[in-house]
């Protein structure tokens, strides 16, 4: 049996947090930290590696597009799987949230099956 | 002599008007009767009396020569004075009609004082400075008229005059001015926001119209510059730009929380909720979807607003939109005791629109027919191909210049909407008295967004109804001819 995926969260409101811890245990992955910042994702994610992020766009000290182009830069964590949460859910705040080399993209609200689907999906073939 | 002067006499009427070869004319008829009057006196006796004779018959044709000319001249002269008393005459009515129109135009231009009217030379040289003009910039009509430029008055970084350079070199461009006046130039008029520098230092977002100024020959003398202020006006748009997308931020992230642990505690196959406690947090679960769909209508109608609202175009097929509404509409139909039924072309009609929209525009029409609807009454939903005439109307049956069109149309039995108010149900927040009456809930957004949508994919939205008997909507949208 494969080890189950990793998964970090960043989110600064608290419930939604939670909400998506929730989410990834459902979906039989482990959370390697949540954390409520983007510097703090960026730290963590280097530290830990973990095979998927997902990440609040609106995020303070950076934000979750930020995060995720300071990952793709640097060869160490450019192959971390990163699914964007927003409120924006206009096309454009898609397309821009996609630009960054985000994998995926999930406007807010979520539905709870829907997340856990999409991070069932991403950790589908992960290495470990 | 009355033989010499009837001829020139006769003449005389016509000489004045034929001028100078007229009387040239009169002058060789009077030589022509002199030579037969001289011709008979040939004996030496009367050589001398014939002499006199002659010399007298000259001088008399001279003088009356003459008389003639002068004659001639004086009714030239008068015809030359009563010539230039007319032309004196329609100069002063002319100069009369174009001082008055010079006036009207003066007065109607220093009347106004809330929109800046400045005209200028071909190179930009204020000619015209109105007192909306010294208003709005501060400066007062003699300090700028045949001194100042209208690039004094303009916020440099817009006139970069990089683009111009390269596009068009010799098209007197390069200069600031020319990027200023260049879509005018190009199209023949231009609206759009500059930024204007005042003289104490202020900087004014303002809606210029630029348009070029011709005399009566067609050729171009300078350029109008009308403009109206919008600082105000483009910051309380950016406002309400910001407060909208805050407010929706800030409104949708709690409702995100409060959807996702519903679902959560909803969905617990462990924890298995009574059928009281599924129905309550059913209600609060509705509730809070509705506040969704506000938040985004909300939303939505601020980017139409504003102009920023964009379509993703896809080829779309309409019956599964229909589909999918009545699905979304089927359950509260059924509780509300509404009958609904489908009519839609087994192969789909498929139209290139945006998917998300379209099912949005068709969700409002069915929830609208479904919610103004009471029990025991029937909503119909109707898909098919149809025509629109040259003339816009909507038919069954092409004619001739006929355009292909999907046409969807919503009917139902319900409280319809009084004909005085149909006209404005495309307006945000509008609600018909029988809707606010029955005491159905909704904020009057519904419509307002379809019809934006309608517009957004070259369609139309048409409505017929009758108070108590019932509506329809007629959603149509261009299909490929
Ligand atoms: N099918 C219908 N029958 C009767 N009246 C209607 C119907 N559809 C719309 N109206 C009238 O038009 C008004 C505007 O409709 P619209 O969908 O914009 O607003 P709403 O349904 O009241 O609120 P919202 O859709 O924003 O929740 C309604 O309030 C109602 O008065
Ligand atoms: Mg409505």
């Amino acid at each position: 049996m494969d080890a189950p995926a990793r998964v970090l969260v960043a989110d600064d409101e608290e419930d939604i947090r939670h909400l998506v811890a929730l989410a990834v245990g459902k979906a039989g992955c482990t959370v390697v930290a949540a954390v409520a910042d983007g510097a703090q994702a960026l730290t963590v994610a280097r530290a830990e590696r973990p095979d998927l992020l997902v990440l609040d766009v609106s995020m303070p000290e950076a934000t979750g597009l930020e995060v995720c182009l300071a990952l793709r830069a640097d060869p160490a964590t450019d192959d971390c799987r990163v699914l964007l949460l927003s409120a924006g859910a206009s096309p454009d705040d898609v397309a821009r949230g996609l630009a960054t080399g985000a994998d995926a993209y999930l406007p807010k609200p979520f539905t709870v099956a829907g997340l856990v689907r999409q991070i069932q999906l991403l950790t589908a073939e992960h290495p470990g | 002599m009355t033989a010499i002067a009837d001829p020139v006499a006769r003449s005389s009427g016509p000489a004045h008007r034929t001028g100078v070869a007229g009387l040239g004319a009169a002058a060789v008829g009077a030589a022509g009767v002199l030579v037969l009057v001289v011709r008979p006196a040939l004996p030496l006796v009367l050589l001398a009396g014939s002499v006199v004779l002659l010399a007298v018959a000259d001088l008399t044709w001279r003088l009356h020569r003459q008389q003639t000319a002068a004659r001639v001249l004086e009714a030239q002269r008068l015809d030359l004075f009563s010539q230039r008393q007319t032309t004196a005459d329609e100069l002063e009515v002319a100069t009369r009609m174009l001082r008055a129109r010079a006036e009207t135009m003066t007065s109607v231009i220093d009347a106004v004082t809330e929109q800046s009217i400045i005209g200028t030379d071909r190179d930009g040289l204020v000619r015209v400075w109105n007192p909306g003009a010294e208003r709005m910039l501060g400066l007062p009509r003699a300090d700028v008229v045949r001194t100042r430029s209208i690039i004094d008055f303009h916020a440099p970084e817009e006139l970069d005059t990089e683009e111009l350079d390269a596009e068009e070199p010799d098209a007197g461009g390069g200069t600031p001015f020319a990027t200023l006046v260049r879509v005018a130039r190009e199209q023949g008029s231009d609206v759009r926001d500059w930024t204007y520098l005042t003289a104490d230092g202020r900087r004014l977002t303002v809606s210029v119209a630029i348009t070029p100024r011709t005399d009566d020959d067609g050729e171009q003398t300078g350029w109008n510059f009308v403009g109206t202020d919008m600082t105000e006006v483009r910051a309380t748009e950016r406002l309400k730009d910001q407060f909208v997308s805050l407010i929706s931020h800030e409104l949708r992230t709690p409702l995100s929380s409060i959807l996702g642990y519903l679902e959560l505690v909803l969905d617990d196959p462990e924890q298995p909720l009574t059928g009281e406690q599924r129905q309550y947090l059913g209600t609060v679960e509705r509730n809070a979807q509705r506040l969704l769909r506000l938040v985004g209508d909300l939303l939505f109608t601020a980017q139409v607003d504003a102009g920023r609202f964009t379509l993703q175009p896809a080829q779309v097929d309409l019956a599964g939109i229909v589909r999918s509404a009545e699905e979304t509409a089927r359950v509260t139909a059924t509780a509300r005791g509404v009958a609904m039924s489908v009519d839609v072309p087994d192969g789909g009609l498929v139209v290139s629109g945006d998917a998300l929209r379209l099912g949005q525009a068709c969700d409002n029409l069915v929830s609208n027919a479904v919610k103004f609807t009471p029990a025991g009454g029937r909503v119909a939903l109707r898909l098919q191909t149809a025509w629109r005439n040259a003339d816009g109307a909507l038919v069954d049956v092409p004619t001739a210049g006929a355009t292909p069109v999907a046409l969807l149309s919503v009917s139902d039995t319900g409280v319809g909407i009084p004909n005085s108010e149909q006209g404005r149900l495309f307006t945000s927040f509008f609600r018909a008295s029988t809707a606010r009456r029955n005491a159905v809930p909704g904020v009057g957004l519904g419509l307002t967004i379809t019809k934006a949508i309608t517009t957004a994919h070259g369609g139309t939205l048409d409505v017929v109804s009758a108070e108590g008997r019932g509506t329809t909507f007629a959603l149509a949208l261009p299909l490929p001819a």
